[in-house]
């Protein structure tokens, strides 16, 4: 696969060439247009997808052309970025009108709710949350579950991924808790007769009244011939996605974008599919009054696992997945001795270590779509029955065929490495054990294993290892690729500007991904990007900016240089590749640009190690 | 096992082969047998089988997914071996339907409830009858009531699962996963009343 490696483009560092910059802050307008009088907006079921956002009159979209924030560049052609003048700030600020009170993007993260008299219906008594704004002592109440009091606002690495453990919380409340009101991030799954199915916090039968509240917005709205996708009220976005008779819906206050909020619901919907396939349509046929939860039992910790995963995996906005960083010929070993069991009538088998793929085939004409490969994995990786014995359970891969089961055998052959052999045939166990045995024994003997722990221990790239010297590139691979590793000091250090933390040019971490190979390799998370709350924030960062990239209204662009209190943030789209880079907030401009053409060369240099290359399943 | 070859065949028949998931003897003193685990969710089927292959018990209740594989072989004192090859089933819902799948050929059945939750033996009861419709009509097939240590919660009295299992022609025990109660004695108990070739 050398789509990657020819002929790919360069960012070159000129002056501002940019044609019309007043039709760039046109542009930027159409993105956050912002009115003052519904509380709610039915968006027609059309191709439109522009987000409206409507705030209930609170709400004021206050930017300034004058001095340097607020302009968002779009360049003509995306071979070329061009070091403007003009700078770009991601904040648009909110300020609340009648008061004046500014909630910049410190307030943005937390949700604060003074209520403390529940209504009917947990939402309804929103509207007054920015009268609390100064009450700043009061506790907010994280997503993890942990409580962290806001003056401490320094408090960093509630729980880091490695820590978490699935699981559903607080399953005690309910909708009349003010605890569950004042969670930032609800997501919901209902039946279109009102039915609770699903819900992140609170116990599903206790929040019957609230789904049925939900359910009546809907169909209020379908009613009218229309349907509803996105509601503003204050500081919350709701998002709905209806799927025939389910209906998915999230509340949230964490202002990711509208787009990102309804990607994650159609991937929980994915997840459920997984679990069930799409012939639990039926049952509603049936009996419109069926009652799903009973069918999800026990798969609590799997949607749980999910939704974190939407505030630390990357493959859940970029639809793409990422490799276990491995020398080439130890990859090339893993992948034939899948080839080989492939031909003997398995459909898929995937090797992978926690989230990451050592090596993955598929038979003849068979593809994988990388978001199945999200929802397989989170399936496997939060069902800790799968790492007690080999089993064998009928999944579904709803990009494949959302109607029908295939069967998994799936077993852990060390802590972190585990095979997925998946068929169509419900008899095979016996022989996909046999070829799990034949694989691993291979695995042992050409040490495939090991290597595979070593990789773990090492980690991927790392900004600090970012070459400088396009001459010396080709000798500096990461020491678990088994190539030689130079010494500090022979290798040239990139400091024209140096805080003395992350990678050269104050590059904190990047994210590349190869759009032919529909995967992606991101930079391990080193100072300052340190604790899980920081790594949270840039991971909201990288999302904001990829839906604003691929936003269907105004997009999509191919390049984009943002800066903020908190970083830089470049990226850059071409037809090969989107990179996706945060720098320190002081970077200078030229140089993160020169910068991110290294990171591409690198990536390059190393294309061989960090992706999966050749006999891909992932056909077109 | 009526009437098999006159001549006993020990040696071809060591390796089993790829399809060999009908339960059978693999020779006279060493069988091989297949073993379905049923029964509602969190009952303990696990807790069982884990008890029993690795004499291990975990309280955190790891929900089952489809069926689990193990294996376990045990030694009777007339010296023969029985290698038990277990399908420990998920009890949720969903899986219900599948079930064919993992007891279809099964030699052994053993149905877990909970003594605690009356539910749990109907349940039960709805998964010998499933077995007696469509499972191997010379089954073994056994009641277990778990969660023995639990006496002080007990719903289900044992005399009910007594009359039920004699009714049904099963053999019936009380068991704990977690103090490893009659664990053993299950299955030893199973592999004596399993059908045996004819020794010469």
């Amino acid at each position: 696969m050398a789509s990657d490696s020819n002929s790919s483009p360069s960012i070159t560092d000129c002056t501002d060439q940019n044609p019309n910059p007043n039709e760039v802050t046109d542009h930027l307008t159409t993105l956050a247009i912002t009115e003052s009088e519904n509380a709610i907006v039915d968006e027609v079921d059309s191709n439109q997808e522009d987000s409206v956002d409507i705030a209930n009159g609170s709400l004021d979209v206050n930017y300034d052309q004058n001095d340097d924030t607020q302009v968002e560049e779009e360049l003509p052609t995306g071979s070329v970025l061009v070091s403007a003048e003009v700078e770009v700030v991601e904040d648009v600020r909110e300020r609340n009108s009648s008061g004046g009170v500014d909630n910049g993007i410190d307030n943005s993260e937390h949700e604060i709710d003074v209520r403390l008299s529940p209504s009917s219906s947990g939402y309804a008594g929103e509207r007054g949350t920015s009268s609390a704004t100064s009450n700043s002592g009061i506790e907010e109440v994280e997503e993890d579950g942990n409580v962290i009091t806001l003056q401490d606002s320094s408090i960093d690495a509630v729980a880091d991924s490695a820590s978490w453990v699935p699981g559903k919380r607080h399953v005690d409340e309910d909708d009349a808790s003010v605890s569950w009101r004042k969670r930032k991030k609800h997501f919901f799954v209902l039946s279109h007769s009102g039915k609770p199915i699903y819900s992140r916090y609170g116990d599903e039968h206790k929040l019957a009244g609230f789904s049925a509240t939900l359910q009546a917005i809907i169909s209020f709205v379908e009613n009218g011939g229309d349907n509803v996708k996105f509601v503003r009220a204050g500081k919350h976005q709701v998002v709905f996605l209806v799927k025939g008779p389910i209906y998915l819906v999230c509340i949230s206050c964490t202002e990711e974008p509208q787009e990102a909020l309804k990607a994650q619901l159609e991937l929980i919907y994915g997840q459920m599919l997984l679990i069930l396939t799409k012939s639990v349509n039926r049952c509603f046929e049936k009996n419109p009054k069926f009652d799903m939860t009973p069918l999800l039992g026990g798969t609590d910790s799997v949607f749980s696992s999910l939704i974190h995963a939407f505030s630390w995996n990357p493959a859940t906005f970029l639809h793409a997945y990422t490799c276990l960083p491995l020398a080439y010929p130890t990859r090339q070993a893993a992948g034939a001795v899948l080839q080989d069991v492939a031909e003997s009538g398995v459909l898929f088998a995937i090797l992978m270590c926690k989230h990451k793929v050592i090596s993955l085939v598929g038979a003849q004409k068979a593809s994988l779509h990388p978001d199945d490969m999200l929802l397989l994995a989170n399936f496997v990786l939060s069902s800790e029955s799968f790492r007690t014995s080999e089993s064998f359970s009928p999944i579904c891969l709803p990009r494949y065929n959302p109607m029908a089961f295939l069967y998994s055998y799936v077993h852990y052959l060390d802590v972190d490495t585990y095979l997925m052999l998946l068929t169509t045939s419900s008899d095979a166990f016996y022989h996909l054990k046999d070829c799990r045995i034949r694989i691993e024994t291979v695995l042992v003997k050409s040490n495939v294993l090991s290597e595979v722990q070593r990789s773990m221990l090492d980690g991927g790239l790392h900004v600090e290892d970012l070459p400088i010297d396009p001459s010396l590139r080709s000798l500096s691979l990461s020491p678990h690729l088994g190539q030689e590793r130079l010494t500090t000091d022979s290798l040239e250090r990139f400091i024209e500007v140096d805080h003395g933390i992350g990678g050269p040019a104050g590059l904190w971490h990047f994210i590349y991904r190869s759009i032919y190979l529909d995967q992606y390799v991101s930079s391990e998370f080193s100072s300052p990007i340190n604790s899980s709350r920081q790594q949270k924030r840039l991971y909201r960062a990288y999302q904001k900016v990829y839906a604003s990239m691929h936003d269907g209204g105004t997009g999509p662009h191919k390049t984009q240089f943002r800066r903020d209190e908190n970083y830089v943030i470049l990226c850059w789209i071409t037809q090969d590749f989107e990179l996706y880079a945060a720098f320190d907030p002081l970077a200078d401009k030229a140089l993160a640009i020169k910068t991110c053409n290294r990171v591409c060369q690198w990536v390059r240099d190393l294309e061989n190690e960090i992706f999966l290359l050749g006999s891909s399943p992932f056909s077109w | 096992m009526g009437c098999s070859s006159s001549l006993p065949d020990r040696t071809s028949r060591q390796l089993p082969g790829i399809n060999s998931e009908n339960a059978g003897a693999t020779d006279s003193k060493n069988l091989k047998v297949k073993l379905v685990l049923l029964g509602d969710s969190g009952v303990g089927k696990s807790c069982i089988v884990l008890r029993f292959v690795r004499g291990q018990f975990d309280p955190t209740s790891k929900v089952t997914v489809g069926a689990s594989f193990l294996s376990q072989t045990i030694a009777l004192q007339d010296s023969t071996t029985v290698k038990f090859e277990i399908w420990d089933t998920a009890g949720q819902e969903r899986y219900a339907a599948l079930a064919p799948l993992y007891y279809r050929g099964a030699a052994v059945a053993v149905v877990v409830y909970d003594i605690t939750s009356p539910e749990s033996f109907n349940k039960a009861q709805y998964w010998v009858k499933e077995l007696q419709k469509h499972g191997s009509p010379d089954i073994v097939m056994a009641l277990v009531g778990n969660k023995a240590d639990l006496q002080e919660n007990r719903q289900v009295p044992v005399q009910d699962a007594i009359e039920y299992a004699e009714k049904n022609g099963m053999f019936f025990i009380e068991t704990s996963a977690k103090t490893a109660d009659n664990i053993n004695q299950l299955f030893e108990e199973i592999a004596k009343r399993l059908p045996r070739e004819p020794t010469s």
